[in-house]
């Protein structure tokens, strides 16, 4: 189980956590051209690193705010857990 | 009209579970928090609005996190940035609200009936939390609040007050069964007096 620190919160158990995808796909600009292959990777590719990653999660069952958490995914150590706003 | 309150149905008045031998009085005691006024304050990211200037019966709307005050009659919970949940027992306390907030400034929500309360009082009330939530308790004191699970159930748990200890979880009205289960489950290898 991990404990992960909300940056309005401070530490909390997982279970009050929803993890919510990839912090670092961005999506298409509006009002441009956008190729099909383009869509496809916004949509569908990630590339699923061994190591730092940096992730989206939600705190559901607290204060339901979204931020941003660098994470190992080798090891489960949480690096850095930050505001949408703020970059690691 | 008669009102139903969440728990009418699961909450049995009386004594219950491992109070042989134990001082009734002392036992932990449990009660529907009924009649209760809620309002959710969410204030706009656009908003200029000084919540300094925002009190109800004196008191003021916590700015940090996990801090709830008030008194028997009004709580205020921190519940997120810029959101507070506002629990009364005074009927009209929604004109004095409104008085104060600017619809520029804040969404006031009514969830008066959205909610099932539970007062869970003695000194075992600690432990009564600890069985069923992950949340750190050991620098919990009286006017902490937070969110989180009790049994996979999202609740908002509140410290009132320390002597006796007492704390007030609120879950969805629609969780309201399994909730009262939970609580009360764990409450009886303590006996307890549900009031
Ligand atoms: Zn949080």
């Amino acid at each position: 189980m991990l404990e992960i620190k909300c940056p309005y919160c401070g530490n909390r158990s997982q279970n009050e956590f929803a993890y919510g995808g990839d912090a670092t796909v961005k999506r298409p600009e509006l009002n441009t051209e956008v190729s099909d292959q383009d869509w496809d990777n916004f949509v569908y590719y990630r590339k699923n690193p061994r190591g730092n990653h940096l992730e989206l999660w939600h705190h559901i069952s607290g204060c339901r705010q979204w931020f941003k958490v660098l994470r190992n995914t080798a090891t489960h150590d949480i690096i850095q857990t930050m505001e949408m706003k703020e970059n690691p | 009209m008669s009102k139903i309150s969440p728990l009418s149905n699961s909450h049995e008045l009386g004594i219950h579970g491992n109070c042989k031998n134990k001082d009734q009085a002392k036992l932990l005691a449990i009660r529907e928090i009924t009649n209760i006024k809620i309002y959710q304050l969410s204030k706009f990211k656009k908003s200029n609005f000084d919540i300094n200037n925002f009190s109800l019966d004196s008191y003021k709307l916590p700015t940090e996190s996990g801090l709830s005050t008030g008194n028997e009659n009004l709580r205020i919970q921190w519940q997120a940035p810029n959101v507070w949940m506002i629990l009364s027992h005074n009927n009209n306390i929604i004109q004095e609200i409104e008085r104060q907030c600017e619809d520029d400034d804040f969404a006031i929500t009514d969830l008066s009936h959205s909610r099932a309360i539970l007062e869970v009082k003695g000194k075992d009330a600690l432990n009564i939390i600890k069985k069923g939530s992950p949340l750190n308790l050991n620098n919990f004191r009286k006017n902490n609040c937070a969110n989180s699970v009790y049994h996979g159930i999202t609740v908002s748990i509140d410290m009132v007050n320390d002597d006796p200890i007492t704390f007030n979880i609120m879950a969805l009205r629609s969780f309201a069964g399994s909730f009262h289960h939970a609580i009360t489950d764990a409450s009886l290898e303590f006996g307890f007096n549900a009031i």
